[in-house]
Parts: C-alpha cells; sequence; structure tokens
C-alpha cells in the first residue's frame, strides 16, 4: 500500500471506492451491466443518508457520543406520520408529526444526558426503549397506507436519477456548509476534537450537545417517515437502521473519537452498504452472515482509523488516547 | 527533640544525588541523612525539589546521578525500598475501592489472604482511632464519599501500616485536617518517632514544622542549601534561610501604577483574608493583577469562580481562558495553528453565524506575525514545540473581544526565549486596555504584575503592589503563620 497516496486522498473517497468496488463485483457476477441497480441504489439509499447525517453530528461531538435510539425513533416517525396523514389527508402533516416525535423522543435523551448526566449510549437506549413502546401500541390494529402523492414522488426517477435523492444530496451539501462555514459548526468540531479545552476556548457545551441530539432525532424520524411512505410502516421498519447508520458514518471518514465529520462520505458508505447487500443476496448470503460481514467492516475500519496516526504523525495520536469504538467508556461522558 | 542525633546509623542516607526532567534540574547533588527516632522537617518554596526528593527517596523516581542507601538497599524493587513508606498530599487512593480494599492494596503483605477484608478493616480501623480519636470513618466507606480531611486521614493511616516501618515520609499531612485533628496526629508522630521510627514531614506550615521537628532542611532551586537545629530557630530566621523576607506594614508603598489606579474596577471577587476579615480580589481596567503563593492555596478556585461567572463575583466585559495543562486542556489536536487560533475570536467576527473567512484569515496572518509562529498558520498544531503551542494558546484568547483575560499558569515548561516574547505580548494588551488576571508559581513572572495576591489556604495573605512584587516578599507571605497564629 502506498501510504504517501493514502494520506492524499480525501477522507469520504474511501467509501466511494469501495462502492464502485462492490458495483463492478455486482456486474461481473450478475453478467449484466445496466444502469438499474445504480438507480435502485440511489431510490434506497437516500433514507440511510439523512440517519446517518444525524449519527454522524451525535459522534462528531466526541467520544461516547453516540446516538442508539435511531432505529426505533425511525419506525416509530414512520407509522406516526402515515396515521396523521391517513386522518388529516396531508403527508405534509404526516412528515410534520414526524419531525415532532422525533423532536419530542431526542429532548428525552438530552434531558437524560445533560441533566441527568446518563451516558449518552444508555440516554439513548432508555430513549429507544420509550419510542419502541409508542410505536407497539400504535401499531396495534394499524391500517394506514400512505398518501399517493408522496409515494409517487419517492419512485420518481426521471433520467434513472430518484429525484428525492437529489433533495438528499443538496441536504448534505448543506450540511457540510454549516460545518465548514458557520460559527457553530467550526464549535462542534472544536468540541468533538478536545472538550475541555474547547470549553475553555468559550464554547458551551450545551450548545453543542441539544443540538445535535434534536438534529439526529428529528432526521432519523423524518427519514422513517418517508421510508414507511415508500413502502409500508411496519414496527420493525427501522431495525437495520442502527447498526447501518453507524457504520457508514465511520466507513465514510467520521472520526468515532469526534472532531473530523464527512457529510459526503455517508453517501459513499450508504451506496456501498446498499450495494453490498444486494451482491450479498446475489450470491445468496443469509441475512445473519450479512449482519457478520458488516460488523467486521466497521471494525476494521476503526482499525484503520486507529492506526492512521502510523501514517500521519501529525494527526496527533498523542493527545486522543479514547478508544476509537463504540463502547467508549462512559465516564467521559457529557457533564454539563 | 530529645534524641542525640549523631547516634546510630541513618536510615537513609543520599549523597550528591541528582535528578533532571528535561531542562529542569529537579535536585542538584543533594546529600541527606535520616536517622532513627527523629523528626527531619523540609522546607521550601514552588519547585524547590521537595517533592522529587520524596519521591526519590520513597523509590517512586531513578535518580540520575549520585549514591542512596535507604534501609541498607541502594536500589528499589518494584515496590519501592521495603521499610519506607509515604503519605501524600492527595488522590493516591483509588477513589472507587472502599477504605479497607485501599488498605489492602498497599499491605497486602501484612495482611492474610484468606480473611483480608475484616483484619484490614481492623487494622485501619485501630490505627484511625490512634491517630484521630474521633474520626467517623468506617472501614467499609468508599473513598469517593469521604470529605477531603477524612481521605487525608486514611492517606495517614495506610503509610503508617507497614510492620517493617523505618521511614515514614509525610508531605503536607495537615494541608486539609482541622485544628484538633492536626494535634492528635503531631502527638502520634512524636510517639512514633519516639520508637524509634524516623519521619520525614514535608510542609509549608513552618509552626507546626518548628515544633515537631528535630532538625529541618531548607531547599531551594534543587539543593538542601542549609540544615537546622529547630529548637535554634525561629519563623523568621526559617523564613530567611528560603530567601524570604517578611513584609513591614510601613513599607507600603503608593507609588505603584499611579495612573491606573484612576481607572475603573472592571472586577471583584470576595474573599476573606488570612486574619478572617472579609476583603476583595479586585482588577481596574488595564491591569495586571498576580495570584501568587504556594501552588494549590486556592489560586486556580479564584480563576473557576472568575470562569464560571459565580454569583458572588463581578465582572464587566467578556472573558478568555488560557489554560495551564496545554496538552489536555489547550489544543484541538486535529486542526492547524489557524484554526486553532481563530476558533474563540470566530463568534465576534462572525454575521448572523456565518463565519467571515476572509476577516478570520486577516486575524490569524496578523497574529502569527506578531508571534512568528514556526510553520505558519496551516501547519498541523500537533507539529509545534510546546513552547510554540503555548504562544497560540495565549494567542487564541487574546485574539478574541474579551475584556478580561484569565492566565492559568500557562507558562510552566515554557523555554525562556518564548516566555519573554509571552511576557511582552501581555504587558501590550493591558497597555491596550484589558485586564489580566495571572496565576502563576513562579515567583519571578509574578513581577510582571502591577499588583499581586499573595494566596494561602484559600485566603489573601496579603496585597503587594509595583516594586513590592518580589521573591522574598512573596515567600514572605506564603509562609509567614505568625500574624494567624498570634490571634
Amino acid at each position: 500500500m502506498n501510504l504517501r497516496a493514502l494520506n492524499g486522498m480525501p477522507p469520504w473517497a474511501w467509501s466511494f471506492l469501495a462502492a464502485v468496488l462492490v458495483l463492478i463485483l455486482t456486474y461481473g457476477i450478475s453478467g449484466q451491466g445496466d444502469g438499474q441497480t445504480i438507480t435502485l441504489a440511489l431510490t434506497v439509499a437516500p433514507y440511510l443518508v439523512l440517519v446517518g447525517l444525524g449519527q454522524m453530528l451525535v459522534m462528531t461531538a466526541g467520544p461516547g457520543n453516540i446516538d442508539v435510539s435511531v432505529a426505533k425513533v425511525f419506525s416509530l416517525g414512520g407509522l406516526l406520520s402515515i396515521a396523521v396523514a391517513e386522518s388529516t389527508g396531508s403527508w405534509l402533516l404526516g412528515l410534520g408529526a414526524a419531525c415532532g416525535v422525533g423532536l419530542c423522543m431526542a429532548s428525552i435523551s438530552v434531558i437524560a444526558i445533560l441533566l441527568v448526566r446518563i451516558p449518552p449510549i444508555v440516554a439513548t437506549l432508555a430513549t429507544s426503549l420509550i419510542a419502541s413502546a409508542i410505536s407497539l401500541t400504535l401499531a396495534q390494529g394499524f391500517q394506514g397506507s400512505a398518501h399517493p402523492d408522496l409515494r409517487a414522488f419517492l419512485n420518481w426517477s426521471p433520467l434513472g436519477v430518484p429525484a428525492f435523492a437529489v433533495v438528499v444530496a443538496a441536504f448534505t451539501l448543506a450540511v457540510s456548509w454549516i460545518l465548514a462555514r458557520t460559527v457553530w459548526g467550526a464549535q462542534l468540531l472544536a468540541f468533538g476534537q478536545a472538550r475541555r479545552a474547547a470549553q475553555f476556548a468559550g464554547i458551551r457545551a450545551t450548545r453543542i450537545l441539544v443540538v445535535v441530539y434534536l438534529v439526529s432525532g428529528i432526521l432519523a424520524a423524518l427519514a422513517g417517515a418517508l421510508r414507511a411512505s415508500f413502502s409500508a410502516p411496519n414496527v420493525e421498519l427501522g431495525n437495520d437502521y442502527l447498526l447501518d447508520s453507524i457504520a457508514v458514518v465511520v466507513i465514510g471518514g467520521t472520526l468515532m473519537s469526534g472532531g473530523r465529520a464527512v457529510p459526503l462520505g455517508v453517501w459513499g458508505g450508504a451506496l456501498f452498504f446498499i450495494l453490498l447487500d444486494g451482491l450479498l443476496n446475489l450470491i445468496g448470503w443469509s441475512y445473519a452472515g450479512q449482519n457478520i460481514l458488516k460488523g467486521f467492516l466497521v471494525l476494521t475500519v476503526l482499525f484503520l482509523a486507529n492506526g492512521a496516526p502510523l501514517i500521519a504523525p501529525s494527526a496527533a495520536s498523542a493527545t486522543r488516547k479514547q478508544p476509537l469504538s463504540p463502547e467508549t467508556e462512559p465516564d467521559e461522558a457529557p457533564h454539563e | 527533640m530529645q534524641t542525640d542525633l549523631t547516634h546510630g546509623a541513618p536510615v537513609a542516607s543520599a549523597r550528591n544525588v541528582s535528578k533532571r526532567y528535561g531542562a529542569t534540574q529537579a535536585l542538584a547533588a543533594v546529600s541527606l541523612d535520616v536517622f532513627p527516632g527523629e523528626v527531619l522537617g523540609i522546607v521550601g518554596h514552588n519547585g524547590a525539589g521537595k517533592s522529587t526528593l520524596m519521591r526519590v527517596l520513597s523509590g517512586m523516581e531513578r535518580i540520575d546521578d549520585g549514591t542512596l542507601s535507604i534501609c541498607g538497599r541502594s536500589d528499589p524493587d518494584r515496590h519501592g525500598y521495603p521499610g519506607v513508606r509515604m503519605s501524600f498530599q492527595e488522590g493516591s487512593l483509588a477513589a472507587e475501592l472502599c477504605v479497607f480494599e485501599n488498605v489492602f492494596l498497599s499491605s497486602r503483605q501484612d495482611i492474610d489472604a484468606k480473611r483480608w477484608r475484616t483484619m484490614a478493616s481492623r487494622m485501619v480501623e485501630t490505627r484511625l482511632t490512634e491517630i484521630f480519636p474521633d474520626h467517623g470513618i468506617d472501614p467499609s466507606d468508599y473513598v469517593d464519599d469521604l470529605t477531603l480531611s477524612e481521605r487525608q486521614m486514611v492517606e495517614i493511616a495506610r503509610a503508617s501500616l507497614s510492620e517493617d516501618l523505618a521511614l515514614l515520609i509525610l508531605d503536607e499531612p495537615t494541608e486539609s485536617l482541622g485544628g484538633k485533628d492536626v494535634e492528635t496526629f503531631y502527638d502520634y508522630v512524636r510517639a512514633l518517632c519516639r520508637s524509634g521510627k524516623a519521619i520525614i514531614l514535608v510542609s509549608h506550615r513552618l509552626t507546626e514544622v518548628l515544633a515537631v521537628s528535630d532538625r529541618i532542611g531548607v531547599m531551594k532551586e534543587g539543593r538542601i542549601v542549609s540544615m537546622h537545629k529547630a529548637r535554634n530557630e525561629s519563623e523568621t530566621s526559617l523564613l530567611r534561610a528560603m530567601g524570604g523576607e517578611v513584609l513591614q506594614e510601613t513599607k507600603r508603598a503608593g507609588n505603584a501604577a499611579a495612573t491606573k489606579e484612576m481607572r475603573p474596577i472592571v472586577l471583584e471577587v470576595p474573599m476573606q483574608t488570612v486574619e478572617g476579615a472579609p476583603t476583595r480580589i479586585t482588577a481596574r481596567k488595564g491591569e495586571i493583577v498576580g495570584l501568587a503563593g504556594i501552588a494549590g492555596q486556592g489560586q486556580e478556585q479564584v480563576l473557576d469562580r472568575l470562569w464560571r461567572r459565580n454569583r458572588d463575583v463581578r465582572i464587566e466585559g467578556g472573558l478568555a481562558y488560557v489554560p495551564g495543562d496545554r496538552q489536555k486542556s489547550g489544543i484541538l489536536p486535529i486542526w492547524s495553528v489557524a484554526r486553532n487560533l481563530s476558533i474563540s475570536a470566530m463568534a465576534g467576527l462572525s454575521r448572523f453565524g456565518v463565519r467571515q473567512m476572509a476577516a478570520e484569515t486577516a486575524l490569524v496572518t496578523d497574529w502569527v506575525a506578531r508571534l512568528s509562529v514556526r510553520g505558519g498558520a496551516e501547519a498541523p498544531i500537533t507539529s509545534l514545540s510546546g513552547g510554540n503551542q503555548q504562544k497560540v494558546i495565549v494567542a487564541r484568547a487574546f485574539c478574541s473581544d474579551a475584556e478580561t483575560i484569565l492566565l492559568d499558569d500557562p507558562f510552566r515548561g515554557v523555554d525562556i526565549h518564548t516566555k519573554a516574547e509571552l511576557y511582552q505580548m501581555i504587558k501590550a494588551e493591558a497597555e491596550a486596555g484589558r485586564s489580566i488576571i495571572w496565576y502563576s508559581s513562579e515567583n519571578a513572572e509574578m513581577q510582571h504584575c502591577d499588583r499581586a495576591y499573595v494566596l494561602r489556604r484559600g485566603l489573601v495573605a496579603g496585597e503587594l503592589a509595583g516594586a513590592e512584587i518580589s521573591d522574598e516578599h512573596i515567600i514572605g507571605l506564603s509562609f509567614a503563620e505568625a500574624r494567624e497564629s498570634t490571634t
């Protein structure tokens, strides 16, 4: 491996490279190379990207910050938006209701993390249980289906490019801009790489943490609402989105230890994962086997990310002793 | 006291022991004998080398040069020297464990493995009652739940629990103990001493050292500069030996910075003097105010009260903080010099929360040139030397729009050349109308201040102005207990 070249590549490039590799493999095995595979991937990827962007912001806030409630909030957002849209006849109100419930669920996490000072992984797990309970209650005798207008839009692909993917791509660019060009974005990155230093530089912990968790909750619920409109609402609709959202963020080049966010990489990661799903289905892997492979992929990326300071000594390994693992010690959890 | 010190072979003896940390000569050819049955007091100001010497004698630190003979050994084993125990000022107990577990950890060889819970509990209970009759500590209490003074008691009891104890080192043992406990503690020390143990007492409480010790060694700049018989000395003579001078109240000069006296007071922190009278720490616009004294005597708490804007303090305008520990609380390790510099100023330059890149670049270019940071604005912060990193951290505070800058001993370990540049910068910024609150453990630095408060036990021991701010006066106020003990 040419280490120098590796150092010079933008962090998001790896995930796209991996996606292209899987695409080529898929073409090779299936023996057909039409644009259908790409269109399909671009149709399904935006939901994962939305959840991933929220997860990315949370993880960027530093060691210990993670939102494990995204899967259940996703399902809840789906069920509620369909129910509201059905009873009011307005899909817009349905999406609004989803955003609202996402905000409520995330508020529970925020209160638990900042006021009760529970480690984020436990706090968001608790939120997850609450969301799951509400979903199950809602789902009893649930007979709803998506608003036809919204469903039509989500399935609309002029020239093989899904319109919804374009909207989410624009949103991704907006997130990139916020991180690079706003004071809050810069403060989030500073806070994530060195919490104490950032606080001494005048950055307030609450201002960062409240926003990232609320945004993550809203995005998860909104993605769930859209996904439910695309297919059908279901209590288990979001289940895959927990591991996947963490994985695509990490594979996309975002540092799990915080301080570096790569929004574009979330797209690369999401496309890679969706194409990989397709490839594994093609060669007949079971669902369990797929999950095992995904788990190992995340570990591999984390292992490489840990080794990165060896390649670039300037990347400050000495000061970042936190392990790059999702089970980061809760004692690093927010205390302000 | 009553023992004749020339009798018997020393428990510990050091000959020409030297120890260096990087550029700092912590110990310079120290020679010392400690005899059984004596209490040896060690006094000295910040950075005199007391702690290093104690760590060397307890076997926690290897020496660079010289010879040691401690309890008949010249090299420590994995557990240090057998027979030598040390009680630390703070933080050596495992906070998540309870008291008897901590005792077991350090006295495993004296405790039967099968009944260790009851044995360790009984041992520590007995010893605690012996030293501090009304301690109120249960051996099954978690260290976490103990108060500072209770932890100190456990620390002392634990250190004295060794069966083969020959030399007990006590590092600032009475720092957080109350009046009655101090008395019973020293009674115990005297009893230990009568039973033939050697004791080293490191403390800056001169009255206590004078009352308990047989001999007193004065340390300065990594050396033992003089050794005194305690009964021949007084506080004043010891102070003089340390290089201190007691400030004469009549000497107070009103000459210092007369022009600055006219400016408005921008900051007030209510405090107490060592005599118990209420007082305030104040700063005027454009003034450099020092917080001096022995490290850990409440200077950081003053900064903390200001930074958190406690309800009892009054501050006008914005604040910026320059932390002392740049690795842990200073640098943003992923970023470049430029981004590290501009993070605090960014909000002030922004428009509706959007960064103004041109303004930021101009600011960064200006400061990088002013401080001549090696490598320029785009160099990764971690590629810089410690001194250059510190320049960036200081500049970060100064390029914000804060009117008051808090300095938390930020120049430790910074080379002399860089220090001189930074002092210049601080003075220039004060001239420009900023107020500086500067805590430093180095007395020499305080001479750059317009006024300095000397703190002791979290109380204001005295206020110095202008030319009064000198090493001698700071040492004098840091140690002098005469006034408070006579009241």
